[in-house]
Formats: C-alpha cells, sequence, structure tokens
C-alpha cells in the first residue's frame, strides 16, 4: 500500500500540487495510524496531510478514485446463468458472428474483460501518447469503445438473439442474457475509464518536467509560450509571498529609527517616570509608487508580469498610481483584485488614448509633466518601464529630469539588453542619464530581483 | 485522549458539536501525529467553536492567542513586568541600602546591584503571554491561534519556530520547554496566502459550509425548541442564500440566530412577512436584504401563488 500511496504522491505531483519530502512522510505517518479499511478516514488522512491548498482540491478529487478505486464494477459471468443447451446455443450464435463482434460479445458474456495488453494495444491506437490530463480519459475511452465496435453492439446484439430464438432459446433466457450484456457493457466501459485515468496521470508523473518553473524563470519573456506564460503567471504569486516575507522582515530589522523623546516621556509616566523603556520614531520605510507603462506590442508580455507583481504587493507599499503611455500618456487603474493580471494588461490597452499608434514618449512626459506632476513627491518613487525606443521623436528628458528631481528615486526597467541601447531609434543612453537606476530584465528572475532592490532603497 | 474516530465524534456530538468524517479524522491524527491543524475557511463555520469543543471533550484547558495586524513576540510570549518591578525595589529600598554599606565608590556599588540582578530577572517578574503559558502549563492544554492570517509574516515566522520544537528562549533565563505538548488549532480566514513552511508543518483541514443534512442536523442540536418542519424550511432558506450572489453569505451561527428569532417569535410558517421582519438577522447589508427579498418575492410566489415560501403544495 506504501508504494501505492508513494506514486500517487507522483501523481500529485505531476498534476501540479506541491507535496514535499516531509509531508510523504507525514501522509505514510498518517495512513499508518489510521489504517486503510475505512475509506473516507483514509482519504481525509490522506488530503489533510498532502494538499494544503483549497486550490488543490479538485486535482486530489481526480486522481484519488484512480489510485485508490475499486477500477470499476466487476463483469458478470453470462453462462453461469443458462443451461448447459443455452450455453451451447450462446456459444454457436457467437462463433457466426465477424471477428471483432465477436470478440466484444465474448468478454460481454463471459465476464472476463479484456487483458491488460489488448487494454494497452486499443489505449495506444486511441492515441493515449497524447493526453496529458486524467480528465481527457472519457474521450479516450469513447474511442476506445468505438474501436471495441460498441458502436454497433445494438444492431449485433439484435442479430445475436434472432439467431438464438431460431435456435429455439427460451424467452425468459434471453431477456437474462440480454440484461448480463447490458450490465457488462456499463460495467466495462466504466472500468476501462478508470484504467484509461490511472495510465494517463502515471504516464504524466513518468514525464521528465518539460515545463520547469525554476528555468522558466531564466527564460526571456517574449520567447515563453502560452502554456509556460500560465505556469509562470502561478509562480508569480510564490515569489510575490517571498517578496512581502522580505519586505516585512526589512521593515522589522531595519535601523528602528530616531530616539522619540516626547514619546518616552509619555510612555514612561507609568514607571513614575524613570525612563525604563525607550521609544524611537519609527521611520516609513514603505515606498509610494508611480508606475509609468510602455504598452507598446513589444512591451507586452514583460508589462504583464511587472503589473501583477507590483500590484500583489500592493499591501507593502503606501499607494500607487499607475499611468500608460503608448502615443500618449493617460492613468489607469489597475483593478488587480477583481482582474487577473493579464485582463489589466488588456484593460490599460483600452485606457490609452488612440490617435497616434507609435510610441511617443515624449509627448507622453509632456502630458505628465503638465497634468500629473502632483502625484509625484519627495517620498514617491517612480517606475518606467520601457525599451527606450522612441520612434525617432523628440525625447524631451529635461522632462524627466524634472520628475527626477521631484521624485525620491526614479528607475527604469528595460527589457532590452545594454548592447542593443544605441542601435536603431532606441535613445535609452539618453534616458539613463535621468534615472537614479536602469534594470535590465529579460526574464522573471530580473523581474522579481530588480522590484525586491527597489523596494529596499524605498 | 481519543481513542479512535468514533469516539471522537461521539465526544464531539456530547459537546454539541457535529463533525464530518473528515474534521473527526484530522483532529484524531493530530493528536496521534503531535501536529498542528491548520483550519481554513470562510468565516462563521465553527473553526474557533472546534478549539473549544476540542477542549471540552478532552476535558483540558483552552488557551486562546487572538491574532491581529501588529501583533508581537511580546504580547504573545511574555513580557517584563517592569511596574512589579519598580515597586519591589521601591519596597526593598532598606535592604537594597544595606546591600550596598561600605561601598566607596560608584562601579563598586554598580557591581554589587549587578550581582543581585538575577532578583529582578527570575521568573517573578516575567508576565506570560498565551504562547508561554502554554508551553510552561502543568497539563496537557489545547493551544488556539485565532485568525493567523491577520498576523504579520514575520509574527508567523516566530511562530512557525515555536510550533516546530515547542520552545523559547529568554534571554535573561534560558530556554523554557514545554513539560506537555500542546495541541496546536491555527485558524484562518484565507484573506492573505500564508507561508508554504507554515503549512507543511500542519494537517490542513478545509472547513466549508455545511450540507443541508448537517446544518439541520446542528440546527436541531443547538435550537431544540424549533418545529423539525420550520428548521427544515429554514435551512433550505439558507443554503438557498448562500447560492446567491451576496457580498457577505449567512454562516451558520447566523442561521442558529435566524433559528432562535423564528422561535421567539413563534413563527409558524416561513412566510413575506416573516422574511421581511427577520432577515436582517441573515443578512448585514441592505444590497443583500433587498436581493434576497426580490428572489424569495419572485420564487415564492411564482411556485406556490402565494406568499409563503419553502413549504409544498397542499
Amino acid at each position: 500500500m506504501d508504494d501505492r500511496i508513494v506514486e500517487f504522491i507522483r501523481g500529485l505531483r505531476a498534476a501540479g500540487v506541491r507535496v514535499s519530502v516531509a509531508e510523504s512522510v507525514d501522509a505514510l505517518n498518517a495512513t499508518g495510524i489510521m489504517g486503510i479499511s475505512e475509506k473516507e478516514a483514509f482519504k481525509a488522512s490522506l488530503r489533510s496531510t498532502l494538499v494544503k491548498q483549497a486550490d488543490d482540491f479538485p486535482a486530489f478529487e481526480q486522481l484519488f478514485p484512480l489510485y485508490f478505486g475499486s477500477g470499476g464494477p466487476p463483469l458478470q459471468n453470462a453462462m453461469d446463468e443458462l443451461s448447459e443447451d443455452e450455453q451451447n446455443m450462446l456459444q454457436a450464435a457467437l462463433s457466426a458472428l465477424s471477428g471483432r463482434m465477436q470478440q466484444l460479445l465474448d468478454w460481454l458474456t463471459s465476464g472476463n474483460p479484456p487483458t491488460k495488453e489488448q487494454l494497452e494495444e486499443l489505449a495506444r491506437q486511441a492515441g493515449i501518447r497524447w493526453a496529458n490530463n486524467p480528465g481527457e480519459a472519457q474521450y479516450i475511452t469513447r474511442r476506445m469503445l468505438r474501436q471495441m465496435g460498441f458502436a454497433h453492439l445494438e444492431d449485433q446484439m439484435r442479430e445475436l438473439m434472432q439467431k438464438l430464438q431460431e435456435m429455439g432459446m427460451s424467452q425468459e433466457a434471453m431477456e437474462k442474457l440480454t440484461g448480463i450484456i447490458q450490465a457488462n457493457r456499463e460495467a466495462l466501459s466504466e472500468q476501462i475509464a478508470q484504467q484509461i485515468g490511472l495510465q494517463i496521470a502515471q504516464d504524466r508523473a513518468e514525464r521528465p518536467d518539460d515545463l520547469h518553473s525554476s528555468d522558466l524563470m531564466h527564460k526571456p519573456f517574449e520567447s515563453l509560450s502560452a502554456a509556460e506564460a500560465d505556469l509562470l503567471r502561478k509562480e508569480v504569486q510564490r515569489l510575490v509571498a517571498q517578496l512581502r516575507s522580505r519586505a516585512a522582515l526589512r521593515r522589522k530589522r531595519g535601523a528602528e529609527g530616531k530616539f522619540d523623546a516626547k514619546g518616552t516621556i509619555r510612555f514612561n509616566q507609568r514607571y513614575g517616570g524613570v525612563p525604563l523603556e525607550i521609544r524611537y520614531k519609527k521611520q516609513k520605510l514603505k515606498p509610494s509608487l508611480v508606475l509609468i507603462c510602455d504598452v507598446s506590442r513589444s512591451m507586452h508580455a514583460v508589462l504583464e508580469f511587472m503589473l501583477q507583481m507590483v500590484y500583489e504587493l500592493h499591501d507593502q507599499v503606501n499607494r500607487v498610481r499607475s499611468f500608460a503611455f503608448y502615443g500618449d500618456l493617460a492613468e489607469i487603474t489597475v483593478d488587480m483584485a477583481n482582474m487577473r493580471a493579464d485582463e489589466a494588461v488588456q484593460a490599460a490597452y483600452h485606457a490609452v488614448p488612440g490617435g497616434s499608434y507609435r510610441t511617443d514618449l515624449g509627448r507622453s512626459l509632456m502630458t505628465f509633466h503638465s497634468r500629473y506632476l502632483s502625484t509625484v513627491d519627495s517620498r514617491t518613487t517612480v517606475m518606467v518601464l520601457g525599451d527606450g525606443r522612441n520612434n525617432y521623436n523628440p525625447s524631451r528628458v529635461d522632462l524627466l529630469k524634472d520628475i527626477q528631481r521631484r521624485a525620491k528615486r526614479l528607475v527604469w526597467f528595460n527589457p532590452e539588453p545594454r548592447l542593443q541601447w544605441s542601435s536603431g531609434d532606441s535613445i535609452m543612453e539618453e534616458y539613463e542619464l535621468a534615472t537614479d537606476e536602469v534594470y535590465i530584465i529579460r526574464n522573471l528572475a530580473q523581474l522579481a530581483a530588480a522590484i525586491d532592490k527597489m523596494m529596499a532603497h524605498g | 485522549m481519543f481513542q479512535n474516530i468514533t469516539d471522537v465524534r461521539q465526544r464531539f456530538q456530547q459537546e454539541q458539536y457535529i463533525t464530518s468524517d473528515e474534521i473527526a479524522t484530522v483532529v484524531y491524527l493530530a493528536q496521534n501525529l503531535c501536529k498542528p491543524i491548520l483550519a481554513e475557511g470562510p468565516a462563521g463555520v465553527g473553526k474557533t467553536e472546534l478549539a473549544k469543543v476540542w477542549s471540552k471533550a478532552l476535558a483540558r484547558p483552552l488557551i486562546r492567542l487572538q491574532c491581529y495586524e501588529g501583533l508581537d513576540e511580546s504580547k504573545a510570549l511574555y513580557e517584563w513586568e517592569y511596574a512589579k518591578q519598580m515597586l519591589y525595589t521601591q519596597l526593598l529600598r532598606d535592604t537594597l541600602r544595606s546591600t550596598l554599606e561600605g561601598v566607596s565608590t560608584l562601579a563598586e556599588a554598580a557591581q554589587r546591584i549587578a550581582q543581585e540582578e538575577n532578583v529582578f530577572f527570575s521568573e517573578n517578574f516575567l508576565l506570560p503571554r498565551p504562547l508561554l503559558t502554554a508551553l510552561t502549563s502543568d497539563e496537557p492544554v489545547i493551544l488556539l491561534i485565532d485568525e493567523i492570517d491577520r498576523a504579520d509574516v514575520e509574527f508567523e515566522a516566530f511562530l512557525l519556530e515555536v510550533l516546530s520544537d515547542f520552545q523559547v528562549s529568554v534571554p535573561e533565563l534560558g530556554t523554557i520547554s514545554a513539560k506537555y505538548q500542546p495541541m496546536v488549532l491555527l485558524t484562518s480566514n484565507n484573506t492573505r496566502e500564508l507561508s508554504e513552511a507554515l503549512k507543511r508543518r500542519c494537517l490542513f483541514l478545509y472547513v466549508d459550509y455545511p450540507t443541508l443534512e448537517n446544518e439541520l442536523n446542528i440546527v436541531r442540536l443547538k435550537v431544540p425548541n424549533l418545529s423539525p418542519e420550520m428548521a427544515r424550511q429554514a435551512v433550505t432558506v439558507v443554503q438557498q442564500l448562500r447560492n446567491m450572489d451576496l457580498r457577505k453569505i449567512p454562516s451558520i451561527s447566523e442561521t442558529l440566530d435566524w433559528a432562535r428569532a423564528l422561535v421567539t417569535l413563534n413563527a409558524k410558517e416561513i412566510d413575506q412577512e416573516t422574511l421581511t421582519n427577520t432577515l436582517t438577522v441573515l443578512l448585514k447589508y441592505e444590497a443583500d436584504v433587498q436581493k434576497a427579498k426580490r428572489m424569495m418575492g419572485d420564487g415564492g410566489s411564482r411556485r406556490q401563488g402565494g406568499g409563503s415560501y419553502g413549504r409544498p403544495n397542499r
């Protein structure tokens, strides 16, 4: 049984549930205590030790019956119910059928399901190799049943019954036989479906994990496939949790602040004015952010991840104002609580004023400078996300310099490596002069590191 | 100690708590594996109640640590009782003077006082907070750490250390380890993601809203005065409300409040009038109340052609 549990854990991991070695040990201990005789208790002990997130329950519920189910109801043997004469009649009638149908009706009347090899061959023909989720078992099973001749079963049965009637089988026996065949038919499809589901889950667990998240962290944003981006989106959540605890610890362990004379006197009144406990002025380390994002096509992938990260960290910053620019600039309200990151990015596109569809940071900076400059003060960190390619429009670095002077810091996130900066229409080197720091972010690992650093500097 | 799952269920039932198979199993496992339980789920499904009943069923004291933003070690673990120390210093002034007799220099005086330092940093002046109380208790206890998701991340990290070795170090006194390992229940309303390290150390229990039958059992147990038919009607209404898109979904405790309200009002059936009068017990937002009335009004009249709701046609 322990082997089966270990196999089950591998299946869970392949389904994306994070199970540590310590948790596997807990699961084995727990089932050791509970025993396996009571199914509900057994299931509850596995679930409480292995699955620590309500989101992962569906995966558990899907896999549990596959690994620990009965494998479907057993088939009945029709021969036991018939007299010897009738058995002979049935044999004779069966042998008159064509090869494939004979095989099928043999399975359905004898109570012996197809052998493992036969099933594997059928599954292979049905394309089980391409299935990646036990949820696809239904589809594969349907194809297998079709191959086995289930589609013609009704016709064949009518033919068979006719033949048996001609041979002189009693009405009662025929009805009994039909009933058994029908029941076996249900049972067999159930058995096959469960077996196929299990096989898909096991195959998935065997398969080397080509979508490994730690490798993906270092893969450039623009070369991510849709599936990989989905996986990374999940990864961002974990990453953000890490960043958050680091930011919180930093705030806790960071300098305690200046001596607070007023507070100390007031607090120590209770000890008769003897200063037993010293109070400090806590520094406000939570930064306020102003985001200015380029939402042109080329920035799509990186923009989505950055917005997601910044907004998931919202409790670690005082406030965030975001602006998007393309041809011109507009404020975007990103409601991350009610929207997925990719939807929010779509919403951002719609918020940007139309007209010129060529990136123009110069003009956007003018808009920002005239309308939104009040959002920037000495406690604000301004984040600009862009590739510094301005379609040969005027750069207006002077405005960016002005913003930098007002802000606490101005940092620039650029997805292009430094080597490409002076090529074509890139004027990044010019803009760099008006920034406190430029972070190159080509992948998620770099993005996380950059955001962490930015939070540290405040 | 519980003998087996059935024992858990029976003893909980005696304390008027209906357990699902899962809850009974997890409680039994927590006892035998000596692991904390992390109970997660919507508010008002009886997570905190579980700890209370657990302590009653085992006749062990319950120690509760309510978490909130800004909770830190000194409030959760221990504090030095400065005021008491001050008072003692004042009272013992004469003794102190005799200790300092014949001292000529300040340095010597400081040294003598330093020798007596232990007196002031002894357990006499230590004010234990819930965690330390649970660890130093002379009998096994149930420790309830309520709404851990409201505490800060750094407190969670600190808690992790306590829960893994069940010992804490007080710099002035040394390490204090638990005499009896307490049984721990952490609850979370999932307002934020807890750290994986904490989850790894716990048995995970997801407590959801009960099924119709279970909720009916709870109502029968807790509000025995309500007639069975009324109870069924009331629970059906609540279950339907939970499927609606409301700002705040009614919890079990609200179902019970409502049931009690129905008993008090001596309602014979749940008709439009009763609903209008009592719906505010279940729903806490005006918008929700309006929405529910609209739904009930429509559904009720269409189905039965009259005002009464949830009764079969006669």
